[in-house]
């Protein structure tokens, strides 16, 4: 992919800072991403389920199109691209410029273990003497000083942490590749120059710190230091103030002159203590007073030089910055903490919870008490702690706490024993995703999981039993008391811990619930132009809301990049060309690093052996290839002619991606016909704990011998390409639409933008403003006039699709206007934002007395002024009309937020009116939660119904109002309510029409709503690529959510339009048409619908871009009729039975 | 079935009557050709014969216990373009069952077809066919006929109908648009029409039949018919079973393979235009066989035969229809139909499918789902 110009900056490496990265990289952008962790995954790193899928799917978000840009393995593992420069360790201190062109220092923690040599032994590990709380395993369980941070991790590169080590330099001595001890290394450029008249003090002094590996040098006098100090470097001064001649302030003052950033320590006897403060004020750091302990002496000076090591900075220039700083758990251990955290072992948080099940986690996956290692009978999971609790500093919902809660109490049903019992103790059971009610539901009927409304304030243990025992309410007054083997608590998100430092280097706010403030109708732009935010940072989200924040955050982005002159302009790069070896006779050259030699085996006798293979040319050894002479070595064997494949037998494959892409434009060889072949990991073969060399050798011959075999079956085929229109359709003129259609076109792209009604706008027609208080009318005037006057974009009102065909890259649509003859448009990339609207209802009433409204009419007749507040007594609301139950079991997320939104503005108008509402769960998740406590305060009356016992609505003939009857089980009676007015909540039903979805292979949910390939990690795609969707279309949404689905989704087709071709990747299916017996069955099992039967050429076609590469074809070809190129069966017969030798 | 009517047979019998059928399917222009099995000449072996002419109807042989091959194959060469006219198709149960796998599988089409289903008295295999019926060939059938319909299960010189055939549970066609019933039936006197689907009822219409119940017997006698091929069915699957429970079993059972690949050519949905095993998958470097042989001192030749079984049954197993043509085709005995018929049997019904049951079925490799085989992948769900 050739780069472009404009460099964007991604600060943290979770969830969302994957995504935003991905998605500029995809686009063409280099990206650079910094994770101030030592490794890229965010908290997700830690979690193995996610729901509502209670699997993972994180490398679902890898590239689709040109996927050979990328790694394709386990997103957890790790991350390659080749746009995006990852720097973990690495924080943010600095921006300075405006967008288009900032300047942004980074600061790196050092290096303790070189990442370039370590190879992930763990020889260092096993050394250690230092045990700390293992952070990835949210502190269960102990980890060493020197450790890996993720166990899963790739590269597994070893990391020291540098508070908890002492320098005992046992780790040192075991690394066999040398790859420990930089900090040596670093100590000895680090020169220090001791100035004492006292000779047996400065020789002490030298002798101390020359030990701890530093470059010491000594003066006797003020004036000798002075001397030396001109003529050599000095990191730091160890300076004696009381000396005959000229004194050490003297000295001071004269090396500041020269060297103000000198670091300067004093050393002074009590006598001169005074003078000591004064030399402080001229500029020395520090004093010691004499006589002084070694240790201090030498910890002073290392901490002097770890602060210089680390603030030795570089400088980026990013034309834009993404933060996707993420959130902190709540820790439950401040404050009252009533439910006895880290008193009582058996107490832990959700996070604790997922280590303990997870099978890299402390217990290796059992279900057993932390306390006793006995196992689980009884569960409690009691939600919001630390979220919606005014003493906790948080009046805001987590939003993802319910979720993970229900699954993780389904988790514990899986795991634990038949008869295990889980319950969750909540106060509204928030589900409001698309799926999440069923998820809910699920738990409930099919997991028998129990939901016990009430908030539960302590947690006591019985000394006996050492049981936890939990008091909830009953209904009314009653109390009830339960004993539990285990207490989940479901603790919410925090703002980071660096929310704040952060927000000040980037010159943004924050909110006041802490988080990062974000722009009206946005949830990515920030104050600060050029500066945009994704995933949690600016508020508690789950996965895809994260996902989605993070594609709107990179679509601002690249609108800045672009705008600022980075533009997509493309930098002319050369495209390596590769020598054509197709038709040449496989000959293999083998290469093998020395390193090998270190688990006593014999690289002779393996070289051997290997040329037994008629199609092994030569065998041949270099130096260990991860250093960097090793490499030139390398290269240069490689460059000696005679062979067509290279196989390189050496540690860690696939930390050689990059290297050898280089490689192949260097030696002129389709990297395709190069791989690594891991004769390290094989070392492991012992016999009774000894080593087996002859077994080792043996394992090292068969994986090589395998990795010849694949390499012969290479064939490497020119690249082909599919050519892409540059332009997009966008369905759908509402917000959502009108946004996505101006991302794109922003980007220089041409947008035809269909709407079946007379005008743009979509609900915005008649939804005038939002609880926040926005203007969503002037929101949308503003957008339909962009539109308008935007030079990109065609608008085709009174308009439907009638058909489509074509594939990604091109598309034929033909659309129908009233009163006009149907055009076919030709397009590259399709956005559906067709949005919905809000349900009718049969039901309470409605209908039958004009006192029965909707929450749209409501809103209608309030702007109207129709309804006169002050003059009515008693409104009635009811949530969740037809709504979270079958058929239409779905949460429409922004009924209760409208509720809150009315109710504020009729308390407003007239305090005195008295407000009831009917509701099952509150859903007022993230922030929307303030006005719930706000319409609380203000005095609604909030009264909890179920399905089972729906409020009563009586319309009795004549009168004005209606009577609404309801169970209140706080006073445990039926209440009435006669009201002027009652407002039904009922919901958002989709809009999509099945043949629009047809038309483009997208899929439709039970729900009617647009059908995402998955629903965390792509919940913009269609599974067929090319189409995608945004807004209300894809699910129930307010219209700040949906203005990020459509930014996100514009993103997602700007990674295509932003080609003029998309290239054809190494591992793609083709067919072998002369075996292909046309029975189809590879189109049906193909789940990106990449293949298609060509009627009249007789051959099933298969659309090399939309092809994943992922086998299923293959598998279920019968006659391997259909391949995976580097995947051929015979091949791979072949490969498997070489290391069964 | 949808509608019946109760055919009288005209002076010469059932074959003359069936002969009399289809000549004026054919003289009405109700269908452009009929493929029946046929006597290509008075003392020759029976064949499926393509017919146009009415006038050559006279030597069509139904029942013969004569099963040379599985006529799906042939039909989905008939049907897996346009045809250009109706054909009218006589197939027994398990060649129809065959042909639907085929539709699934984009090898064939029923829309230029009209299925005719026959009751199957079974067949021979092909060898003791020769031996059985080598002299009196034109009046053998109505003699097999009357024996097997009376319950006959020994024939001359102790031979026995193909273990298929006593295995098969299928024995009344199911999914044909006209069938032809004989059991339960006097077929000295009349044989039952039968038409199950739209395209049936028309033919039955168009030959004026008027609609008439079968007879009451009829349902006993397949009910019992069936519980006797049940139970030897599953005596053969357990005696098979102990015969290859080991991969030594295996091996030993399969051992006089040769590559000759006959099975896969006989075999009715084995469809692939040519086999894997034949491509260059499996066309291995000299030096491999050298490997092989070094790796355990010795190596039985030809290779891949045991492989190329268990692949085999792995791409059929869903769609084979037990008919039996792959032992009938065995040059060397090897009894291929019981171990095949018995792992497309547990296959099947661990996915609750049935080959040739319904062309709406969809092939269970064919569909995903999520969650399924829990006890096999042992996923906890």
């Amino acid at each position: 992919m050739k780069p472009k110009i404009g460099r964007a900056l991604v600060v943290g490496g979770g969830i969302s800072g994957i995504r935003a990265a991905l998605d500029l990289a995809e686009t063409g952008y280099p990206v650079t991403l910094v994770d101030k962790a030592p490794h890229l995954g965010g908290i997700l790193s830690q979690l193995d389920n996610q729901f509502p899928t209670n699997h993972c799917g994180m490398c679902k978000m890898l590239p689709l199109v040109e996927r050979d840009a990328g790694s394709q393995y386990c997103l957890r593992k790790g991350l390659f691209h080749e746009n995006i420069d990852i720097r973990t360790s690495t924080e943010v201190v600095g921006i300075e410029g405006e967008a288009g062109s900032f300047t942004v220092r980074l600061k790196k923690q050092p290096d303790f273990v070189n990442p370039e040599t370590c190879i992930g032994c763990g020889e260092c590990t096993n050394v250690c003497p230092v045990e700390v709380a293992d952070d990835f395993n949210a502190g269960l369980g102990k980890r060493k000083a020197v450790y890996l941070p993720v166990p899963h991790m790739m590269p597994n590169t070893y990391v020291i942490d540098p508070a908890a080590c002492t320098r005992c330099g046992e780790c040192v001595g075991v690394c066999p590749t040398g790859a420990i001890g930089l900090f040596r290394q670093g100590r000895q450029d680090f020169s220090v120059l001791v100035v004492d008249d006292e000779y047996t003090v400065r020789d002490s002094i030298k002798e101390w710190l020359e030990e701890e590996g530093f470059s010491v040098e000594t003066a006797a006098s003020g004036e000798e230091a002075l001397e030396l100090l001109t003529r050599q470097t000095f990191k730091m001064v160890l300076l004696d103030i009381k000396m005959p001649g000229m004194d050490g302030v003297e000295v001071l003052k004269k090396t500041k002159e020269i060297f103000p950033e000198m670091a300067v320590v004093m050393m002074t006897a009590y006598a001169t203590v005074e003078t000591a403060v004064e030399a402080m004020k001229t500029g020395a750091m520090e004093y010691l007073m004499k006589p002084f302990d070694p240790e201090d002496l030498v910890s002073k000076v290392i901490a002097v030089y770890e602060t210089q090591e680390a603030s030795k900075g570089e400088q980026i220039s990013a034309g834009t910055v993404i933060f996707c700083g993420g959130t902190s758990c709540y820790d439950p251990s401040v404050g009252k903490n009533t439910f006895g955290y880290k008193q009582y072992p058996d107490v832990v948080t959700g996070l604790e919870f997922e280590r303990l099940i997870s099978g890299t986690g402390p217990g290796s996956g059992g279900l057993v008490r932390p306390s006793d290692g006995k196992p689980v009978e009884k569960i409690a999971w009691i939600q919001c702690v630390g979220s919606r609790d005014l003493q906790s500093g948080s009046d805001y919902c987590s939003g993802i706490c319910c979720m993970f809660a229900i699954k993780e109490a389904m988790l514990a049903k899986e795991h634990g024993p038949d008869n295990l019992e889980a319950t969750i103790f909540y106060m509204d059971m928030r589900t409001p995703g698309k799926t999440f009610q069923r998820f809910r539901d699920r738990a409930e009927t099919e997991y028998g999981v129990r939901f016990t409304r009430g908030r539960v304030h302590t947690v006591y243990q019985d000394d006996k039993t050492g049981k936890l025992l939990l008091s909830y309410p009953g209904d009314g007054s009653k109390r009830i008391e339960s004993a539990f083997d285990m207490v989940v608590l479901s603790t919410g998100q925090k703002p980071a811990s660096g929310a704040e430092r952060l927000a000040e280097v980037g010159d943004c706010e924050l909110n006041q619930w802490g988080f990062a403030a974000t722009e009206p109708f946005s949830s990515a732009e920030t104050k600060k132009a050029g500066i945009f935010l994704g995933g949690s940072f600016s508020g508690p989200r789950d996965i895809a809301e994260s996902v989605i924040s993070a594609g709107s955050a990179s679509l601002l982005a690249s609108v800045t990049l672009h705008a600022t002159g980075g533009g997509m302009a493309e930098v002319v790069g050369d495209t390596p060309e590769y020598i054509d070896v197709s038709h040449q006779t496989p000959k293999v050259r083998v290469l093998l690093c020395e390193c090998g030699s270190y688990g006593n085996v014999d690289l002779e006798i393996i070289a051997v052996s290997l040329k037994s293979d008629p199609a092994v040319e030569d065998v041949l050894t270099v130096p260990g290839v991860c250093t960097a002479e090793g490499w030139d070595a390398l290269v240069k064997t490689a460059k000696r002619k005679g062979y067509n494949r290279l196989l390189l037998g050496a540690c860690m494959p696939y930390a050689y991606t990059r290297r050898i892409k280089d490689l192949g434009a260097e030696v002129m060889l389709d990297p395709s016909l190069m791989d690594v072949v891991d004769i390290r990991t094989p070392w492991i073969i012992s016999t009774d704990g000894i080593p087996n060399a002859s077994a080792t050798q043996q394992a090292i011959i068969r994986n090589l011998k395998s990795g010849v075999s694949r390499l012969i079956g290479i064939d490497p085929l020119p690249k082909s390409s599919v050519p892409v229109i540059r332009g997009a359709l966008v369905v759908g003129g509402g917000v959502a639409g009108m946004t996505a259609a101006l991302s794109i076109a922003n980007h220089g792209y041409d947008v035809a933008l269909v709407e079946k009604e007379t005008g743009l706008g979509g609900n915005l027609d008649w939804l005038k403003n939002t609880i926040e208080g926005w203007d969503a009318a002037a929101f949308s005037e503003n957008l339909q006039q962009r539109v308008e006057q935007h030079p990109k974009i065609g608008r085709h009102l009174n308009s439907t699709v009638i058909s489509s065909f074509g594939e990604v890259g091109c598309f034929y649509t033909t659309i129908e206007t009233r009163e006009a003859a149907p055009v076919t448009l030709q397009h590259g990339v399709v956005i559906i934002a067709t949005g919905g609207g809000e349900a009718g209802t049969e039901a309470y009433g409605y209908g039958k007395s004009p006192a029965v409204v909707t929450q749209k009419e409501l809103e209608q007749k309030t702007f109207s002024k129709e309804i006169d507040y002050k003059t009515i007594d008693t409104v009635a609301m009811i949530q969740c009309v037809g709504s979270r139950e079958e058929p239409r079991n779905y949460c429409s997320r922004v009924c209760c937020a409208s509720t809150l939104k009315h109710i504020l503005h009729m308390k407003k108008e007239n305090p005195d009116l008295s407000i009831y509402v009917f509701y099952r769960d509150m859903m007022t998740y993230g922030f929307t939660e303030t006005w719930f406590t706000e319409a609380r305060r203000a005095g609604a009356v909030f009264i909890p119904y179920t399905v089972d016992a729906r409020p009563e609505v009586m319309v009795e003939d004549g009168a004005s109002g209606v009577s609404v009857t309801a169970y209140e089980p706080l006073l445990e009676a039926r209440v009435q309510v006669n009201a002027d007015l009652l407002v039904l909540a009922t919901g958002i039903v989709p809009t999509l029409p099945v043949s629009l979805a047809n038309a483009f292979g997208a899929g439709i949910d039970d729900d009617g709503f647009f059908m995402e390939a998955e629903p965390k990690w792509r919940p913009l795609d269609s599974l067929k690529e090319g189409v995608f969707a945004c807004g209300i279309a894809l699910g129930p949404r307010s219209i700040t959510e949906s203005v990020a689905t459509a930014q996100a989704a514009a993103q997602r087709a700007l990674r295509i339009l932003s080609k003029t071709a998309l290239s054809r990747a190494s591992v793609t299916a083709r067919v072998r048409h002369s075996l292909c017996s046309l029975c189809e069955r590879c189109i049906d099992v193909c789940p990106y619908g990449a293949r298609s039967v060509d009627i009249d050429m007789q051959r099933v076609l298969v659309n090399a871009t939309m092809c994943q590469g992922c086998g299923n074809c293959a598998s279920e070809c019968p006659n391997s009729a259909s391949v995976v190129d580097g995947f051929f069966d015979g091949r791979m017969l072949d490969m498997i039975d070489m290391v069964l030798d | 079935m949808a509608k019946t009517a109760l055919y009288n047979l005209t002076d010469g019998g059932l074959q003359a009557s069936l002969a009399s059928l289809f000549r004026s399917m054919l003289e009405q222009g109700l269908v452009s050709a009929v493929m029946a099995p046929m006597r290509l000449s008075p003392g020759g072996g029976v064949m499926q014969t393509l017919v146009t002419d009415p006038a050559q109807m006279d030597m069509i042989d139904l029942f013969a216990p004569s099963f040379p091959l599985n006529a799906a194959r042939l039909v989905s060469r008939l049907s897996k373009k346009p045809t250009g006219g109706t054909v009218a198709v006589v197939l027994r149960p398990c060649e129809i069952r065959a042909h639907v796998e085929l539709v699934k599988l984009k090898q064939g089409s029923i829309d230029d077809l009209i299925v005719v289903g026959i009751d199957c008295p079974g067949a021979f295999n092909n060898a003791d066919y020769g031996k059985i019926a080598a002299d009196e060939r034109a009046g053998f059938t109505d003699t097999f006929l009357s024996a097997v319909l009376s319950g006959e299960t020994s024939f001359e010189n102790g031979l026995q109908l193909s273990t298929a055939c006593r295995a098969c549970v299928h024995p009344v066609p199911h999914g044909a648009d006209v069938s032809i019933g004989i059991f339960g039936i006097d077929i000295d006197k009349q044989f039952l029409l039968g038409a199950e689907t739209e395209k049936g009822e028309g033919i039955l219409d168009a030959l004026g039949l008027s609609v008439t119940e079968a007879p009451d017997k009829r349902d006993a006698v397949i009910e019992s018919l069936i519980a006797t091929r049940e139970t030897f069915r599953n005596e053969m699957f357990e005696a098979t079973h102990e015969k290859t429970d080991t991969p030594e079993k295996l091996a030993n059972y399969l051992s006089g393979c040769i590559n000759c690949y006959n099975c896969r050519v006989a075999c009715p949905v084995c469809y692939c235009r040519e086999c894997v095993f034949v491509t260059d998958v499996f066309d291995h470097d000299p030096y491999q066989y050298l490997r092989w042989a070094r790796r355990k001192g010795k190596i039985r030749m030809p290779t891949d035969t045991v492989f190329y079984h268990i692949t085999r049954m792995a791409h059929i197993s869903t769609a084979c229809v037990a008919c039996g043509q792959c032992s009938n085709a065995c040059p060397n005995d090897i009894s291929l139909m019981e171990l095949f018929s018995m792992t497309a049997h547990a296959t099947q019904a661990a996915f609750d499918y049935e080959a040739g049951r319904s062309l709406t079925d969809d092939p269970p490799l064919s569909v995903f789902k999520e969650n399924e085989l829990a006890d096999v992948v042992e996923v906890k769900h």
